[in-house]
């Protein structure tokens, strides 16, 4: 049994459209569980001998916890305003923590490294002054005023331009960012990281948009985030040590690592230690 | 003589398999390293992790006397200090920021690397020259039993039916798998070549047989 807080938060363990009676087999934190369509439709999560786990559907996704879960998935309004398009990306799986899967996407400086000529390109490598804070009320991580010069932001982005982005970090292997929305001014769009934690060095992770796009087909949406994904995991698999070390000393931040320091932080005053490395080797 | 202590030179790798201005990865029994050749012909070898993020520098990039992180793209010098963090052009990295670097040196085509100061030059192996490298998934007695012979760390000569004499250079890896540098007399002929890298691969995969019955049985 894991002896951390992150047992009783919310994990997604598949795409709900693609759910049917079968079911999935799946791992969740070590534990093999099932997720499948129930008689009446319902999705249904079980984990060993049987035992009948929590369940939510949201954001396309099924949520499930192999502990109890004081709160309902954390909300995203976007999801429920009109006028925007939802996608599933899918899933890949990396062979990392999922907590440094999280870490990745709040980092904007290696975009001109790893995402080259598509979310950033040399020499535009600088990294602005930005705003971090955690929101107590919500209990969150944010970071907002983070400004970047990306080649092409999005799919519907043609040329370069200098993207805004807000990150949140609303549980211990999610994360949502808004972003500078090319056909809207105004307006943000979303794209959200759901990590479900396979093992503590492993992990699926489920990207998930919520765009004002009507125009780019769908096989191009999912692509370019597929891309962007598979780009990173080949930082991901390659990072020493797997876990995500929270304890200072291990790794050099700097002043553009500081959405991530507090990311750090927020696991450690929690105890989210599933993934993590707490002394410095 | 070499052993697993780390102040003597182990044989990481062949000097034709790194030209100017590439990285890769290499081991040694301190650990995994970087091992780089700057645009200038600079050999340089150090700890195979960026301080910054902990990625592997093995991935990185060489540009002039520099290697730089994929990751972020932070660049170190030969010497191991950290030059420039692209994310803060205006800032000077301070001094603290560092790699591990090791001692390296290439001699008779061959890179050898050392974690201490060890003691004089790496071997030379008088008339010899490196043929090619390659990896047997299997161990020091897997690939001692497959050669009829002790495969000593230092060199040991082999030859198979005609093939010509060569000189095999076994290093152990992480992994359990052996890296083996193959070395044929300098005056072979193209012919003979081919038939010492066939020589060389037939050994490996006698090797790897003998290795994958052991862990059967």
């Amino acid at each position: 049994m894991i002896d951390d807080a992150m047992r009783d938060e919310w994990y997604p363990v598949g795409l709900f459209s693609r759910l049917d009676r079968d079911g999935r087999e799946t791992t969740l934190m070590g534990e093999p569980i099932k997720v499948a369509l129930d008689t009446d439709g319902a999705a249904k999560v079980t984990g060993e001998n049987g035992r009948v786990l929590p369940v939510s559907v949201r954001y396309g996704h099924i949520w499930s916890s192999l502990g109890e879960p004081r709160k309902a998935v954390f909300p995203i309004p976007e999801a429920d305003q009109p006028g925007r398009r939802f996608v599933d990306v899918g899933v890949v799986r990396v062979r990392c923590s999922p907590l440094r899967a999280v870490e990745n996407f709040l980092d904007i400086a290696h975009f001109p490294f790893v995402h080259t000529d598509i979310l950033g390109s040399e020499p535009h490598t600088e990294v602005e002054n930005y705003k971090v804070e955690i929101r107590e009320d919500e209990d969150e991580v944010w970071a907002t005023q983070v400004k970047f010069y990306q080649p092409q932001a999005a799919k519907s982005a043609s040329g370069g331009i200098t993207t805004e982005y807000m990150y949140r970090v609303p549980a211990p292997t999610c994360s949502v960012l808004y972003k500078t929305c090319p056909p809207r001014p105004g307006e943000w769009d979303v794209i959200a990281l759901f990590v479900q934690p396979l093992a503590e060095d492993l992990c699926d992770v489920w990207p998930w948009m919520a765009l004002f796009d009507d125009e780019t087909p769908l096989t191009d949406l999912i692509h370019f985030q597929q891309t962007i994904f598979l780009q990173d995991r080949s930082i991901l698999e390659n990072q020493i040590p797997r876990l995500l070390p929270l304890d200072p000393g291990m790794e050099i931040p700097t002043r553009a690592d500081l959405t991530s320091v507090a990311y750090r932080r927020w696991l450690k005053r929690h105890n989210y230690t599933y993934g993590a490395q707490l002394v410095a080797q | 003589m070499l052993s697993d202590k780390t102040d003597t030179w182990v044989p990481v790798a062949l000097s034709q398999d790194l030209p100017a201005g590439q990285a890769m990865p290499a081991w040694t029994p301190a650990g995994p390293i970087a091992l780089w050749r700057s645009q200038s012909g600079c050999l340089a070898a150090s700890a195979d992790r960026c301080p910054h993020r902990g990625m592997r520098l093995s991935h990185g990039f060489v540009r002039g006397e520099a290697l730089s992180c994929i990751y972020h793209g932070w660049s170190y010098s030969q010497a191991g200090r950290c030059l420039r963090i692209p994310a803060h052009p205006n800032l000077t990295p301070p001094e603290t920021i560092r790699v591990a670097t090791r001692s390296v040196e290439e001699a008779g085509g061959i890179v050898w690397v050392a974690d201490g100061e060890p003691d004089g030059k790496p071997p030379l192996f008088e008339g010899y020259v490196p043929l090619r490298s390659l990896t047997a998934r299997a161990g020091h007695s897997a690939l001692s039993a497959a050669a009829g012979t002790k495969a000593a760390v230092e060199g040991f000569a082999w030859q198979a039916p005609g093939a010509p004499a060569i000189r095999l250079l076994p290093i152990p890896e992480e992994t359990g798998e052996t890296l083996i540098h193959v070395l044929v007399p300098a005056d072979c002929g193209v012919s003979e070549r081919i038939a010492a890298s066939r020589a060389a691969e037939s050994l490996r995969r006698m090797a790897e047989r003998i290795e994958a019955e052991g862990a059967a049985s």
